[in-house]
């Protein structure tokens, strides 16, 4: 049985741990408040850029712009996989990684080349030891500065299809449903043409008015819509990571305070076992004394 | 055909508005237009401007946008631009003075500047838009 001195450093210690939980808690929940707001507003937006440029898409043909063309063949894939910087957010990077796993699994029968790059720091960790190729790589990518990168991203990811070094861009990231529920998306973002299978493509092209040309809509809205998505997706993350790390700093929480009550009654069982050896000490000495004065 | 249209109004930071009108006019890059219910399909981009619209509660509302999309399609409009102003709360004074010194910086730029006079027309266009003319 542990002395009682070990187990109230015990309790201390586990205290102090659920301080810093409790707080990672309170962070946690109200940058996903802030980011939850944010993306509510961005949703409505990036979701009709979508629908706009699926249409034009779907009305134009493949020679119309660069970034229409359709790829000859499926060689080379490119992903851009979402994770965060930072642990601590309960299976969030695991259940991630899980699947992009299998995802690179299945991929590797369609594409010659597959290569990952990564926003988040525990995707890259992870993968940059598996093998697989990997291309770029953010790191601190947050709710203000979102936007930046995903210009960046935008514009390289673009120019590398518009000269064909991939032949297919699929986002993966995880679907902020709610704060206890996050699903893992693969978006495909390039080519545009694949996903024409929309009700909406059904109208013919003379009857949609284009002004200026569709040629020159095309150029200002494509390049556009692809760093919408992108924001989009970091949004779906960032809000992700939030609710992750908030119910896992929940969960250990309450387990803490599980532990805690447990360390407890280990110490008053040990107190009070303490006291009943020095009683029954006691009585057996008073008793000796009494068998010897007699 | 429906007798109204309905009008979304949608930036990055929020839905401005959602709601039925019963005339909407768009500042164009091909020049102003006009979209009443029963319109064809159309698609256009917008140069910052005006936009003025007509409902049956309020009558004429405008609203300063910074550019963007327009999508009519079935008597429904959507409207996506990067930011939108109430023409109200815009300090006019201030886009006044900007207005005329981006003018100036327009007039001085050369003709190779191609990108450069693209964004100092874009922040023209958004300052007059200020001012209202």
């Amino acid at each position: 049985m542990p002395s009682l001195k070990q187990i109230t450093t015990k309790i201390k210690s586990v205290r102090s741990t659920r301080r810093i939980m409790g707080a990672m808690k309170l962070i946690a929940a109200v940058r996903l408040q802030k980011a939850q707001a944010a993306l509510m507003a961005y949703r409505p937006y990036s979701d009709a850029y979508r629908d706009v440029v699926l249409n034009v898409a779907a009305l134009s043909e493949s020679e119309d712009h660069p970034l229409l063309r359709i790829p000859e063949e499926k060689a080379n894939l490119h992903v851009l996989f979402f994770t965060s910087d930072r642990g601590l957010c309960g299976s969030f990077n695991s259940a991630l990684i899980r699947n992009m796993q299998s995802y690179v699994g299945e991929q590797s029968g369609v594409f010659g080349n597959i290569k990952l790059s990564f926003v988040g720091r525990r995707g890259r960790d992870y993968f940059s030891k598996s093998g697989v190729a990997t291309g770029k790589y953010y790191t601190g990518v947050n709710e203000r500065n979102s936007r930046k990168f995903s210009e960046e991203l935008a514009a390289a990811l673009t120019e590398e299809f518009r000269v064909g070094e991939s032949d297919e861009i699929v986002l993966a990231y995880n679907h902020f449903v709610s704060a206890i529920s996050q699903r893992m998306t693969f978006e495909r973002l390039l080519p545009l043409s694949a996903q024409k299978s929309d009700s909406s493509a059904t109208e013919s092209s003379s009857d949609y008015i284009f002004e200026p040309e569709k040629e020159r809509i095309i150029g200002s809205i494509l390049p556009k819509y692809v760093q919408v998505r992108i924001e989009r997706a970091m949004n779906e993350s960032l809000t992700s990571e939030h609710a992750a790390r908030m119910t896992a700093m929940e969960n250990a929480t309450s387990n803490a305070d599980e532990v805690i009550a447990k360390l407890t009654l280990l110490f008053n069982k040990t107190r009070q076992a303490i006291i009943t050896t020095e009683l029954m000490d006691i009585v057996n000495g008073t008793e000796a004394q009494k068998g010897g004065n007699e | 055909m429906a007798e109204k249209l309905r009008l979304k109004i949608i930036t990055p930071e929020k839905l401005v508005f959602d709601g039925e009108v019963e005339e909407l006019v768009a500042p164009g890059q091909m020049g102003e237009f006009g979209v009443l219910p029963g319109h064809v399909p159309f698609l256009s981009v917008l140069f910052p401007g005006r936009l003025r619209f007509k409902t049956e509660e309020s009558g004429e509302n405008t609203l300063i946008i910074h550019g963007g999309l327009a999508d009519v399609k079935d008597d429904t409009i959507s409207i996506l631009t990067d930011q939108s102003e109430n023409p109200e709360e815009v300090d006019v004074a201030a886009a006044r003075k900007d207005s005329e010194t981006l003018q100036k910086e327009l007039d001085e730029l050369q003709d190779t500047e191609a990108s450069e006079r693209e964004e100092l027309d874009r922040k023209l266009r958004i300052a007059r838009a200020r001012v209202g003319e």
